[in-house]
């Protein structure tokens, strides 16, 4: 009799033991913030060009349905992101940053931010993201920060804590999955200010 | 002995608690989607165009602000004949994206400023020319319209009014 409880206990261990581990690896434990993966990383930006594709081993596929549910194939559009600055450090509301660019290849793209949880910040700046269309061709510069600037293109982080930028790009130049590291030039993330000076 | 056979049904057990939690997390994270998708009122074939996106309107994670997104959800238990697509046209960037119970992308479409019109099918029905198969009863069709300012959403509200999801 105690033999089979033994065995009976060792079976849900290991199923607890099973399932805890596979909700771990796939980042579907509660609380676990939304931090940037995937197996492509282009200057810190970071994608997995298997998202909404059947291919997508089972980790991927349930990390995307819990972290970005109805994503486009990477035909249609591919998603970079990125939570560090430049040197490395989480970005924050309490900073104010440079982002800056230049053209991307793709037929659009955009730059949005989103908070720890990966929503968009509960502020009523209207300044939730940059896109192709407000920056015009060529090499642009917008601020991050809590607050608007003098001059220029804005996305507001008040309210977002620690936030992370999702570059999105529509209609990717097919050359970005043979090689990303070459064919795309990420937008650079420089801090500027922090309040607090730190 | 009986501590070998203990490890053997430990070892065992985790294997399956893990592949069981992989496989279902998409069909279990999809279907909770699609009833608080029921519950806000996108209706089953037809199209509803959400809200613009905006910190208060945005019911999914990552939403794209740009974008304007209309919804159907699809059940072919209800629909044995299959059902009706039609994204009217949109000048700039649009696409309809068929999703299946388990978060894959099926199927898409790209708009390039035509309307596009396919019949979807239930799974494992007989063939027809230019339609395509679910691979499950239940899913979501999505059109993405490229729409970043107000006043382009609101061009997007009448366009819409021309996107078809309809019960054969």
């Amino acid at each position: 009799m105690s033999r089979i409880l033994l065995w009976i206990l060792a079976g849900l261990l290991g199923l607890a033991i099973g399932a805890g581990s596979a909700l771990a690896m796939a980042g579907l434990l509660p609380g676990v913030a939304d931090e940037p993966g995937g197996t492509v990383d282009v200057a810190g930006w970071r994608s997995d060009f298997a998202i909404g594709s059947v291919a997508a081993d089972p980790y991927t596929r349930a990390r995307i349905a819990r972290h970005g549910l109805l994503a486009l194939a990477r035909s249609e559009a591919v998603y970079f992101t990125r939570a560090r600055d430049e040197a490395g450090r989480p970005l924050s509301e309490r900073c104010t940053y440079r982002l800056s660019g230049g053209a991307m290849p793709a037929r659009w793209w955009s730059v949005t931010l989103y908070d720890g949880s990966g929503r968009l910040p509960m502020n009523d700046d209207a300044a939730l993201s940059i896109d192709a269309t407000r920056v015009g061709p060529g090499p642009w510069r917008a601020t991050i920060a809590p607050t608007r600037p003098a001059t220029g293109p804005w996305i507001s982080s008040r309210k977002a804590g620690r936030f992370d930028l999702t570059l999105r790009l529509y209609v990717p130049d097919p050359a970005l999955f043979a090689a990303p590291g070459r064919t795309l030039d990420p937008p650079t993330i420089r801090r500027l200010s922090c309040a607090g000076g730190r | 002995m009986r501590w070998a056979i203990a490890g053997l049904v430990f070892l065992a057990a985790a294997v399956i608690g893990h592949m069981a939690v992989l496989w279902a997390a998409p069909s279990v994270i999809m279907g909770g989607a699609m009833r608080a998708m029921e519950r806000r009122g996108v209706p089953q074939d037809a199209f509803a165009l959400a809200p613009r996106m905006t910190p208060e309107t945005q019911s999914v994670v990552r939403p794209a602000p740009e974008l304007a997104y209309s919804i159907c959800r699809f059940d072919m238990s209800r629909e044995p004949r299959g059902v009706r697509v039609r994204m009217a046209a949109w000048p700039g960037y649009s696409s309809l994206a068929f999703y299946d119970g388990a978060t894959n992308s099926f199927a898409r479409l790209r708009g390039d400023g035509q309307a596009r019109e396919i019949v979807l099918l239930p799974p494992g029905s007989r063939d027809r020319d230019g339609a395509l198969h679910a691979p499950t009863e239940k899913g979501l069709i999505l059109i993405r319209r490229l729409a970043p300012r107000p006043a382009d959403h609101a061009r997007v509200q009448r366009i819409a009014r021309g996107d078809v999801c309809r019960p054969l």
